[in-house]
């Protein structure tokens, strides 16, 4: 009964640890490092490289308790990979970056905490650094999306609090190069925001269509799409129509269930499998309550405004009979065909996109 | 006009959403083995018999398991969360309310004349703006109505249509607040200097203390803010006792045979009035009976069959000939040079350039938006001195800045900011950075904090805007066309700030000749006895 799929995903690496299920990775976008968080309240750090006979290894680095109360929901690099923050369900936000050692040798030091950031009222889900680092954003099941400015020394100023959901808002995710946010909540919606100049942040446009809460969402690289991931077992893509008009132009489904996560990866630049005129718009991951990892190849014509988006991998059973937490590409340059996720079994999985 | 008049639960606070959660903390006082934060990495409770109990896994609990108190939750603390509903809170909320004006007013005019209460109302300068520029926005003629326009406007509906006895604004009694404020400023600060830290009321910078919404925030999320806090009663309060002590007095009525209502253009005004802090036992009465908003006041009018837009004898020239007994008792109406918020701040800062022997300079510096604007005053040195900065505050407005307020105030004087996994987090995070900005940024001596954004004129109790409301350019703007999705305005929770704008010019509209305000004269002279 399975399809056959151009590509293969393989299973390079399992990395335990966390004594209970892990929520969410990230990778670092300039090193070598890979962070996972877990309801044990503790974030793990991963180191990867290849050995001498050519494929990756990954080892852990280092674990940080953390000190949070309760889970740690989501992870979040800062553009510089300096700075790695955490979004945890006893409400604060930790902002860690790497001591430099005492003694002077140059060797970096032990995890710190710079800073905490309190405010939200009661559990943080998610958190996401603007594509120059210098916002961060956050939000709550009190419904509220945070906007903090990112100052010297570790110091965060509060831009805005944005009460425009009326549920739990699940997720938060920047635009790759704009200073345009983007939320998604339990109400079923998906809203937008950005900076007034003279005034406030505010929200400019409210995406609605999904039948059930948006888990998660991510921009297209080029930032003219975005995809969200819905209870309603479904995937958007919205296109950007206008400077603050979306519209859903693609309806990915396959899942059984909720789909929990979705990641828009680079893909392999400029080799689209699909005709000469189709440009690729890169790979689109997403997976669940159902256990499955798929992947779609995307890719646009300029005669038409929907994309046009091909199965090209469908992995049942990932992380066994568990739920998946989260799926997200490798950024790194060399590495974007590298996919980690994590799941109810305390594991993270990295796999590799093969054809 | 399209507003609602009628109050709902979600419109029970001005800024703070709804949470999902109780927030009330459970008061408990730990044992004194306590230093290794057990429990800070647990959060595990078990049931026992009925009891609750935290399941310890360090060892330096003996049980593995702590006994853990039952909350304490009143009606108070449940009207300032909202966070759940019961049906307890229904009932405080329809005891502060117009239904209950109302009421009171019908049975109290057919009560017999010994247990019959004086009827009082008390409205505060904004509530009159926002009527004003409601008045004039819908009215064709081309003149604005004024403020004093509407207190003589909503005297007569008050003692004619509703059956009050008196109707007062709040603006002497702000009055009394500001200098009251201004008084307690220099006393934290000679103790400030004095070095006595530690000492209660010693504490800078001095936090406002007239905003409900921010003292009912600052209580339930951040209680090392508190010292920090003035205080100084707000006009509100000390109309309360105005009324009911000292004019209750010359009337030769004790507290509880005056009923008190107060107009205000917040919500959460409803919820100070009804602190025990405001509660006389003795007469087993509040300071404010009730409190209604401004809509609530409109409200009022409209089932009267009042009208307010009409003209009532000798409301432009001042009081008649005539002179009822309120404007022979306060003086009406009286300006505060400042903010639209109570001008807190500049009270301060005109008291310390009148008091300084030195002449004082004053800058102000827009830090992101008007909602949050430094105020430093610096004291012009000798030909060849830097000017030395000998006083910097601040006016932050909107839940926001007050949330950077917060920050900045727990980092300069070092109080651990709130609670949770602070004491855990290690490194850089629990040390205060101290001198490492240069002398220049000094930190702040007072803040005036308010919760709305905007300040007061835009309180959650005001009239909403016309539906057809202008902006500033004469258009009218259709959102929707435009391609915004209604709902997703910030105007659509916070008013429309041109709106906003327009009754902040209404509040500042031909008022009569301001009188000193209290930083002009000597306190030193005039307060005769200290308070502590």
């Amino acid at each position: 009964m399975d399809e056959d799929f151009a590509y293969s995903l393989n299973n390079i690496a399992q990395l335990g640890g966390h004594e209970d299920r892990a929520w969410h990775v990230a990778w670092n976008p300039e090193k070598a490092l890979l962070a996972s968080c877990s309801a044990d309240k503790s974030v793990r750090l991963f180191t990867y490289s290849h050995d001498g006979e050519g494929s990756l290894k990954f080892s852990l680095s280092t674990t940080i308790p953390t000190g949070h109360l309760k889970t740690v929901r989501s992870v979040a690099w800062s553009p510089s990979g300096k700075t790695l923050a955490t979004a945890s369900f006893d409400s604060n936000i930790g902002i860690w970056e790497r001591e430099t050692s005492e003694d002077g040798d140059g060797k970096p030091g032990e995890w710190e905490c710079a800073s905490l950031l309190e405010g939200h009222e009661t559990e943080c889900k998610s958190i996401a650094y603007s594509s120059t680092g210098t916002l961060l954003a956050s939000c709550s099941r009190d419904k509220t999306v945070w906007v903090w400015e990112v100052q010297p020394d570790s110091d965060f100023e509060c831009m805005g609090v944005l009460m425009e959901h009326t549920q739990d808002v699940k997720c938060v995710a920047w635009h790759p190069t704009e200073e345009l946010l983007a939320s998604g909540s339990y109400d079923d919606t998906i809203k937008l925001y950005i900076d007034d100049p003279q005034d406030d942040w505010f929200c400019c446009a409210t995406l609605s269509g999904h039948e059930s809460t948006v888990w998660s969402l991510s921009w297209s690289p080029n930032g003219k799409y975005l995809a969200s991931a819905s209870d309603d077992r479904t995937v958007r893509i919205w296109r950007r129509v206008g400077e603050y008009e979306f519209k859903c132009v693609l309806i990915l489904d396959g899942h059984d269930r909720t789909v929990f996560s979705v990641s828009w990866g680079k893909g392999r630049a400029g080799k689209s499998d699909s005709e000469e005129d189709k440009e690729s718009l890169g790979w689109i991951a997403s997976a669940g309550g159902d256990g499955t990892i798929r992947i779609w190849e995307v890719s646009e014509s300029p005669a038409s405004e929907v994309p046009l988006a091909k199965m090209i991998v469908r992995l049942p059973e990932a992380h066994g009979v568990h739920d998946i937490n989260s799926v997200v590409w490798c950024p790194r340059k060399g590495y974007e065909d590298l996919l980690a996720t994590s799941g109810d079994d305390g594991l993270v999985t990295i796999w590799k996109i093969q054809n | 006009m399209a507003f609602s008049g009628a109050l709902t639960l979600t419109d029970l606070n001005d800024f703070i959403t709804p949470s999902q959660a109780c927030i009330k903390p459970v008061e408990q006082v730990l044992p004194k083995k306590e230093e290794n934060q057990s429990g800070a990495a647990s959060n595990e409770i078990k049931i026992d018999n009925g009891s609750y109990y935290e399941i310890v896994d360090d060892s330096a609990s003996i049980t593995g398991r702590r006994k853990l108190e039952q909350a304490q939750i009143s009606l108070n603390d449940c009207l300032a969360c909202s966070g759940c509903i019961t049906s307890a809170e229904s009932v405080l909320i329809t005891l502060q309310s117009h239904v209950e004006v109302l009421d009171f007013l019908s049975s109290n005019a057919v009560a017999s004349p010994e247990s019959r209460k004086v009827a009082v109302i008390s409205i505060a300068p904004q509530s009159l703006a926002s009527l004003a520029a409601s008045i004039s926005s819908s009215s064709s003629s081309s003149t604005p109505v004024t403020t004093l326009q509407i207190l003589h406007r909503l005297r007569a509906c008050c003692k004619e249509a509703l059956g009050f006895a008196h109707v007062f604004d709040t603006t002497f009694a702000r009055h009394v607040a500001l200098r009251e404020h201004v008084k307690e400023f220099v006393e934290r600060q000679e103790k400030h200097c004095m070095k006595n830290q530690g000492e209660d009321g010693t504490a800078l910078p001095m936090l406002a203390s007239a905003c409900p919404g921010w003292i009912c925030y600052a209580e339930k999320a951040h209680p090392e803010m508190i010292p920090f806090i003035a205080t100084t009663k707000s006009p509100q309060q000390v109309m309360g006792t105005l009324v009911k002590d000292w004019m209750g007095q010359k009337w030769g009525k004790s507290p509880n045979e005056i009923y008190h209502v107060s107009v205000m253009p917040c919500y959460d005004k409803k919820l100070e009035a009804s602190r025990t802090d405001f509660y006389n036992e003795m007469y087993s009465t509040r300071d404010l009976d009730c409190v209604i908003t401004t809509a609530e006041m409109q409200l009022l009018a409209q089932e009267k069959g009042w009208d307010l837009s009409l003209p009532v004898p000798g409301e432009v020239i001042g009081p008649p000939l005539d002179a009822t007994l309120e404007e022979a008792l306060l003086p009406e109406l009286i300006q505060h040079p400042g903010s639209s918020s109570g001008s807190y701040l500049h009270s301060i800062i005109d008291y310390l350039k009148v008091n300084s022997p030195l002449p004082l300079s004053l800058s102000v510096k827009q830090v992101r938006n008007a909602d949050y604007e430094e105020y430093v005053l610096r004291e012009e040195g000798g030909p060849n001195e830097e000017p030395r900065v000998v006083f910097k505050g601040a006016k932050c407005y909107g839940f926001r800045n007050l949330q950077n307020v917060v920050r900045k105030v727990g980092k300069d004087s070092g109080v651990r900011v709130g609670i949770g996994a602070a004491g855990r987090l290690k490194g850089k995070a629990g040390v205060v950075k101290r001198g490492k900005r240069g002398t220049e940024d000094k930190s702040y001596d007072y803040i005036e904090v308010m919760a709305c954004p905007s300040g007061c004129v835009n309180g959650g109790g005001q009239l909403k805007p016309p539906a057809n409301f202008e902006d500033s350019e004469g258009f009218s703007r259709d959102w929707e066309e435009s391609g915004v999705s209604m709902d997703s305005i910030p105007a659509a929770k916070w008013g429309n700030k041109e709106w906003t704008k327009r009754v902040e010019n209404a509040y500042w509209h031909s008022l009569p000749t301001p009188p000193p305000s209290p930083g002009r004269e000597n306190h030193m002279t005039h307060s005769g006895k200290r308070r502590r």
